[in-house]
């Protein structure tokens, strides 16, 4: 007799059942989770209808690397983004549940799941800097990244933490990519490169809406991370010959930094954005999933760097990022969606109440990464995080606009916040 | 459902002498009603508005819209005072690509170097009716003929 198989889908409410028990949430905005927590696969004729002139394909960054027919990026009928990786069904790093398949219908591109085709879909489309090259013979695209609207600097491509064995955050493929990738890319990207590419990427007409700067941590200085304050500083003044205004529509997600080099951020520079990730939202767990962060700042001080920085950069500008149900991981992760995120939406309580605004990154399990094999979050409790945090962020009057479904277009909260 | 709208109404709409105005309500249902020259009908023969203010109540209200599959309104008033009323819904909000570079430019040209472009909103007509005075109140005359103060008959 042949074993009957159990599906994780008898386990949690499906997509159609979360849309109805939450039915102030925006069905696009559940589907993006949906479809980030579970990530895409592509049917071979949808993978044939790609164009590459059309579609951004090709892909350098600091968590990923390719170079195919797969598109960058996903982009729903009302503008929602969605970044989700390919995943192949049989990899075994799929989070314990199946991706969605785009495939094509009535001569569209659509997503899919269990053959019903769900929701019409788009491609983030390629930007014209992307076939250019610097004066030292880079292509632009292996310097800066695009997603619809934000241009992305990814300086240093390693990070500091997986140097020290055992320190990097556990959910995090960097160290992996890296090391996949160290024989055709650089550890440090080049400065005058990249801003050639973003002085190119600048003559788009109406493209890009924001600079984001992202990097590995960089330890190293005088003090700790003056060597990573340093680079930030040296490319953003490269940046700022580009703009008649002193200040523009620039993020930084970096480590947190002390006053002082905070100060120099926001006095020497365009920057106008401040996150830094904490990560996860409870004090233990995270000590446990970012040793790394957890060993050279810890979770306190990391908090009170960020009042800080919202002190110095003002209303809306700060705030930190979360990997959203990678605290519920086994065997430290906390017991019960019901406790985290009683637990986790009061800290980020106290982060609102001091002016830090919470950007929620849906957790999928990531190839190369500590965590590989792991079970991501159920789309009941991450949906519910995202409608705690836009309360929050309404009671709080705090603004998004740092990291919306423009400038950012990863955060199912700040995505609630268009309405 | 959506319906074609014929080729008199798409001069009309497109007709930069008409006057439009778009009705759109938030969360809690409460109206907002704007001048809005810049609804069109498109190749497809959708509406097609451009927002210009990406912070805007109407902006935030199509937004609803879209998510929520709510209808908005669009009133047009001709230069000869013909009056219709558009019911659709919002199918699309376009924020990039080649649709979205091309109406940024032309903004920006009509508009001059400050003007920016948030979205180009895609807007499924659903059903028009003509609202010109003396065509509702014959339609109201032939469907109820009987109401009205007495002293009139
Ligand atoms: S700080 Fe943590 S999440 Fe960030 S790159 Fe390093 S290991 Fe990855």
């Amino acid at each position: 007799m042949a074993e009957s198989k159990h599906s994780w889908r008898e386990d949690e409410l499906s997509l159609q059942e979360v849309i109805k028990k939450y039915p102030d949430v925006s069905p696009f905005v559940i589907l993006k989770t949906d479809v980030q927590r579970r990530g895409v696969d592509f049917t071979q004729r949808a993978i044939d209808a790609v164009d590459p002139d059309r579609d951004a394909v090709v892909y350098r960054g600091i968590y990923s690397e390719k170079n195919d027919r797969i598109p960058n990026g996903l982009i729903l009928r009302d503008g929602t983004t969605i970044l989700a990786d390919r995943v192949v069904p049989s990899s075994g790093f799929n989070g314990g549940r199946d991706p969605y398949l785009i495939d094509i219908a009535d001569g569209k591109a659509v997503l899919t799941d269990e053959g019903k085709v769900i929701e019409e879909v788009g491609y983030w489309p390629k930007p014209d800097y992307f076939d250019k090259v610097t004066s030292s013979g880079k292509p632009m695209w292996q310097v800066l990244v695009a997603r619809p609207q934000r241009m992305d600097i990814n300086l240093y491509q390693n990070c500091d933490f997986w140097k020290d064995i055992g320190m990097g955050c556990k959910f995090c493929p960097i160290a992996a990519t890296y090391s996949k990738t160290k024989n055709i890319k650089r550890e440090h990207l080049d400065y005058q490169d990249v801003a050639e590419a973003v002085a190119e990427a600048l003559k788009q007409p109406g493209r890009f809406r924001m600079i984001q700067l992202c990097s590995g941590s960089l330890l190293g200085g005088k003090e700790l991370l003056d060597d990573e304050i340093d680079q930030y500083i040296t490319m953003l003044k490269l940046l700022e010959k580009n703009f008649s205004h002193k200040k523009v529509m620039t993020q930084l997600i970096s480590t947190a930094h002390n006053e002082r080099q905070l100060r120099r951020l926001h006095e020497e520079t365009i920057l106008t954005g401040y996150t830094a990730d904490i990560e996860v939202l409870n004090e233990e767990i995270f000590n446990w999933i970012c040793p790394g962060k957890a060993k050279y700042i810890g979770y306190q001080e990391w908090k009170r760097r960020l009042y800080q920085a919202a002190e110095i950069f003002g209303p809306g500008a700060v705030n930190t990022g979360i990997v959203s149900g990678v605290e519920l991981v086994k065997p430290n992760g906390f017991r019960s969606e019901e406790e985290a995120l009683e637990k986790g939406l009061a800290e980020a309580e106290e982060l609102a109440r001091h002016g830090v605004g919470v950007a929620q990154t849906v957790y999928r399990v990531a190839e190369g990464s500590y965590f590989q094999k792991q079970k991501a979050a159920s789309l009941d409790y991450l949906t519910a995080f995202a409608k705690g945090l836009d309360t929050l962020q309404r009671r709080y009057r705090q603004e998004a606009y740092f990291d919306d479904y423009r400038t950012c277009g990863n955060h199912p909260n700040t995505d609630l916040a268009r309405i | 459902m959506s319906i074609q709208l014929n080729d008199q109404m798409i001069a009309l709409i497109n007709d930069p002498k008409t006057l439009k105005v778009l009705a759109s309500a938030d969360q809690d249902g409460i109206p907002h009603v704007v001048f809005k020259g810049s609804v069109s009908v498109n190749a497809d023969g959708k509406l097609q508005y451009l927002e210009i203010i990406e912070t805007s109540q109407t902006n935030r209200n199509l937004v609803h819209s879209i998510w929520f599959r709510r209808q908005v309104a669009v009133g047009i008033l001709t230069q000869d005072s013909r009056n219709y009323q558009i019911k659709g819904t919002p199918v699309r909000a376009v924020i990039c690509g080649e649709l979205f570079e091309k109406n940024y430019i032309a903004v920006r040209e009509r508009f001059g170097k400050d003007a920016d472009l948030s979205t180009v909103w895609i807007i499924d007509p659903e059903e028009i009716r003509e609202e010109t005075f003396s065509v509702q109140a014959s339609r109201e005359r032939e469907a109820y003929p009987l109401i009205g103060h007495l002293d009139r008959f």
